[in-house]
């Protein structure tokens, strides 16, 4: 697990769990995910995912081959938008009940089988 | 006189029954203990290819086998068992799936968990399909592609009974196949009339304890019908390389397998019963060098597939070798005397020295215990003591009476055809 990123360790699941903290921190959390912009290159938070990775490789072969294309034309898109300079029109902006975790659920998948394989290669056994 | 003489000594002396049958929770449970120092239990599940619902989704089945389920993952499976020292095997027959797992005394307790909860609680996840399963089942089809012996089996399975027990063991190269479907097929499939428990090495009343424990959440009601088989038989010949010349001519029959047919097949069976020498089978004399004949015996439930597998290096080998057999096949209509009392006792020993191995006696069992009787030897030994010659006659003329089932694999232009065999 890196040390910073979407792929580290995150508060999220806790901030949701308290009612008294997601009312404070979402609307904050909201305009910092405006704010940084990739929605208004169409794209998804996943797929700002490092993937030069050997677990994210594997996650990215999960996909269903629907998921998988629209995440390549999502790609397309944006780096088109960005050797123009410009931010697409506003009606292909990622919509905030698009942006969905598509990928991440996988890479998590993905991070319980490597440690488990961990687990199984370092285990010490006593018979009982 | 000697053959006499042997048949009876069989008969006497394993004089026992292998195993009550007895209802844990609405799944039946058979087991045997003979005091060997390992134990093994198969999960016999009627999910054989006859049942398919689309083709290859047994086969898709079989490969999910040890794949992850809820209590542990596809990895944990094979570690655990790995440290437990014992082998699982999933195996897949026409009528048949069977989940098999052989382990030292005393750790039935893990075994039977890994087993049931492939059972109740299997995932079918897309990415183990892709990753694990699909691979597998590719490599297996060009395996059953490249055996000249094992592609005409499947075809002339498919010539002979077209659907239902025609359906092949292994799926299309092609097949549209997904996770989903064998989801779906294993939900119909996993219900407790489907699933007979059998044990080797291990006693009755703690197998079926444990079977009840963990089966006790299945559904009971099962979803599955299947057509009666029927006969139909036809011709094809495929072009294939690398491999012998095969020709199989093939002989069904509707209805529950006749003990004359394993007589018969005893009879013609070319392999001799001392190393090296040449067999006494009226086919083993006619045979060019470099020709083999095996004969292939196939009781199914409700039909039986009979035949001969001719193989050699050239055609011209082939169509001689395949002369031989047709016409010893014809000729074992007039099967008599001492002949017939070899036959027998041949066939005898055969069904008795099956049920030594560990595969054989749960083949013999399993089918009985789903159908819910008990089992014994003496049984099958006696069906083959009531062979006579007329019944011999009767069951020879009516088998080569029906339409052959006539395959070819080989280079097709030259392999000699169903007529010019004297079919």
């Amino acid at each position: 697990m890196p040390l910073y990123g979407p792929l580290s360790f995150s508060f999220a699941p806790q901030v949701l769990a308290s009612k008294t903290l997601s009312r404070w921190v979402k609307p904050f959390a909201s305009w910092y995910a405006e704010q940084s912009g990739y929605r208004k290159y169409g794209l998804k938070y996943d797929d700002l995912l490092v993937e030069e990775r050997d677990d994210v490789q594997r996650a990215l072969g999960r996909l269903t081959p629907a998921e998988g294309y629209e995440r390549a034309f999502r790609l397309k898109r944006a780096s088109q938008a960005s050797v123009l300079h410009a931010p697409l029109p506003k009606e292909q902006w990622t919509k905030i009940s698009e942006d969905t975790r598509y990928l991440a659920p996988h890479v998590r998948d993905v991070e319980k089988e490597d440690s488990e394989r961990a687990m199984w290669d370092t285990i010490s056994v006593k018979r009982k | 006189m000697l053959a006499a003489r042997a048949s009876t000594r069989n008969v006497q002396r394993i004089a026992r029954s292998f195993a009550t049958v007895v209802d844990s929770a609405g799944v039946k449970v058979a087991a045997v203990d003979s005091n060997r120092p390992t134990t093994s239990v198969t999960f016999l599940v009627k999910a054989g290819s006859r049942f398919e619902t689309k083709a290859g989704v047994a086969h898709g089945l079989k490969n999910f086998a040890f794949k992850s389920t809820a209590k542990r993952s596809a990895l944990g499976t094979v570690r655990e068992t790995e440290l437990y020292g014992g082998l699982l095997s999933a195996n897949l027959s026409r009528e048949h799936l069977a989940l098999t797992a052989e382990f030292l005394r005393g750790d039935e307790q893990y075994f039977v968990d890994v087993l049931s909860s492939f059972l109740t609680s299997a995932k079918f996840t897309r990415h183990e399909f892709e990753e694990y399963v699909t691979p597998v089942m590719q490599g297996e089809i060009e395996l059953s592609n490249a055996d000249p012996a094992l592609h005409a089996l499947e075809l002339a399975h498919a010539l002979a009974f077209r659907n239902g027990l025609g359906s092949s063991i292994y799926a299309t190269p092609h097949s549209h196949l997904t996770a989903e479907d064998i989801k779906a097929f294993a939900k119909s499939a996993f219900t407790k009339d489907n699933i007979a428990v059998v044990g080797t090495g291990i006693d009755q009343d703690s197998l079926a304890r444990l079977v009840e424990q963990s089966l006790s959440k299945i559904s009971t009601s099962s979803a599955f019908s299947s057509s009666p088989s029927s006969y139909f038989g036809g011709e094809t010949r495929i072009q294939g390389h690398g491999g012998p010349q095969t020709v199989f001519i093939g002989f069904g029959s509707a209805g529950a397998p006749a003990p004359e047919l394993a007589a018969i097949s005893a009879h013609l069976s070319t392999t001799p019963s001392v190393k090296w020498s040449k067999s006494l089978s009226p086919i083993a004399t006619a045979l060019p060098e470099g020709t083999s004949v095996q004969t292939v015996y196939l009781p199914y439930s409700d039909a039986s597939l009979f035949g001969l597998l001719v193989q050699g290096p050239t055609s011209a080998s082939v169509k001689e070798a395949g002369k031989a057999a047709v016409t010893a096949l014809k000729s074992a209509s007039s099967l008599k005397g001492d002949d017939l009392k070899k036959a027998v006792a041949k066939a005898k020993f055969a069904s008795a020295s099956a049920t030594e191995s560990r595969e054989g006696l749960v083949s013999l069992l399993g089918s009985k215990v789903l159908t819910g009787s008990a089992s014994t030897l003496e049984a099958t030994l006696s069906s083959l003591d009531g062979v006579s010659e007329s019944s011999v006659s009767k069951a020879a003329s009516a088998l080569v009476g029906a339409k052959p089932t006539f395959v070819a694999v080989g280079d097709i232009s030259s392999l000699p055809h169903a007529d010019e065999l004297g079919l």
